[in-house]
């Protein structure tokens, strides 16, 4: 109702009350049950004020500790900084070492693809190409200091994800299969298993019914139900 | 009966350190007639124009894996008696499973040695 009516309408009642017997018991009762529900009633929409303003405090302060989270998390160092520089590092190690293992290949090949009839010369011309070898294989001491400041990243970014996680009480969403997870999945692209072959040659040498093969029968059988 | 050594050998793989390194021990091994594809589809394109008497394969390529390959081969009837061995790192159970169901010769996991692939050639194409 708008407020102009609203007051037309008291004006209208406190004109009606004027014109009735005020000592009339039964307008005492109504007077009576009116002001017990304007008490009530201002004690309920204080109690939402206070209830509603409580609320709107947590959630400012909620959104105040995640913009504080969400800084000390750094993502745009993360972002611009950390891991493109990883990924430089990742590059200069898939470079550094095919280099490496074509020098030392180049070499393996020219001694044994070189003229040994004449016994000094080729002695000279294979302690050479050692040498080269032994050279080419520094590349381990400078891929293995890259590999150590990319796991140093790695590190530093699972740190403050996770403490941004227990902080602010995240959990893991469910996440969608990709197209690239159900080729993975599809073709079997599992990758090197850490810590060497999961299945030993020999093992797989009896799956193919070769001699020195460590399973039996009974065991293969179980693979292939 | 001897084993052809003259017969061309295709070795599939995307890194050519891989192919450089088999072709070696091929040569050491007497195949000197050998050719290389960087992943199964140029594999399935060049089998398709001169008959191999060994495909070596990898496992784990793009766009077309050793294993759709092998696949492929065995679903093919000009193919299909191609001997096929899988070179991987892809070590599982299930992997190896897979590719004898899908019917390959041998099977050997990476990091191998010369011996190794010598003794699963002459077990797939016989002593030589």
């Amino acid at each position: 109702m708008p407020a102009p009516e609203v007051a037309s309408r008291v004006r209208e009642t406190l004109s009606a009350i004027k014109g009735v017997d005020l000592k009339d018991p039964r307008l005492g009762e109504v007077l009576n049950l009116a002001s017990q529900m304007s008490d009530a009633m201002q004690a309920f929409f204080g109690g939402l004020d206070r209830t509603l303003y409580g609320e709107l405090r947590y959630i400012s302060a909620y959104i105040a500790r995640t913009r504080t989270e969400i800084a000390a998390l750094r993502p745009n160092d993360i972002k611009d900084g950390r891991i493109p520089t990883a990924g430089a590092e990742l590059d200069a190690i898939v470079k550094h070492t095919a280099s490496a293992t074509h020098t030392i290949m180049e070499a393996a090949e020219a001694v044994m693809a070189a003229d040994p009839s004449d016994p000094n010369a080729y002695q000279a011309f294979v302690s050479d190409k050692m040498m080269e070898i032994f050279e080419a294989c520094s590349f381990q001491d400078i891929t293995g200091q890259r590999v150590r400041k990319v796991v140093d990243t790695l590190n530093h970014i699972e740190e403050r994800i996770h403490r941004f996680a227990e902080v602010m009480g995240v959990e893991d969403a469910e996440v969608q299969e990709t197209e690239e997870d159900k080729r993975r999945k599809d073709l079997i692209l599992n990758g090197p298993s850490l810590n060497g072959p999961e299945v030993a040659q020999d093992d797989i040498d009896a799956m193919f019914g070769e001699a020195g093969g460590a399973m039996d029968q009974d065991a293969l059988d179980a693979l292939f139900d | 009966m001897a084993v052809d050594m003259n017969a061309p050998v295709l070795v599939v793989d995307d890194y050519q350190t891989m192919i450089r390194i088999i072709r070696n021990l091929l040569k050491q091994l007497g195949f000197e007639n050998v050719d290389d594809a960087a992943d199964g589809r140029e594999a399935l394109a060049k089998m398709k124009t001169k008959k191999y008497g060994l495909v070596i394969s990898d496992w784990n390529m793009e766009p077309m894996t050793g294993y759709e390959l092998l696949r492929e081969v065995r679903a093919d009837e000009q193919l299909k008696p191609t001997p096929f061995i899988m070179v991987t790192a892809e070590s599982k159970t299930e992997n190896v499973i897979a590719a004898k169901k899908a019917g390959v010769n041998n099977y050997i996991v990476k990091p191998f040695n010369a011996q190794t692939l010598k003794a699963k050639i002459a077990s797939v194409l016989g002593d030589f």
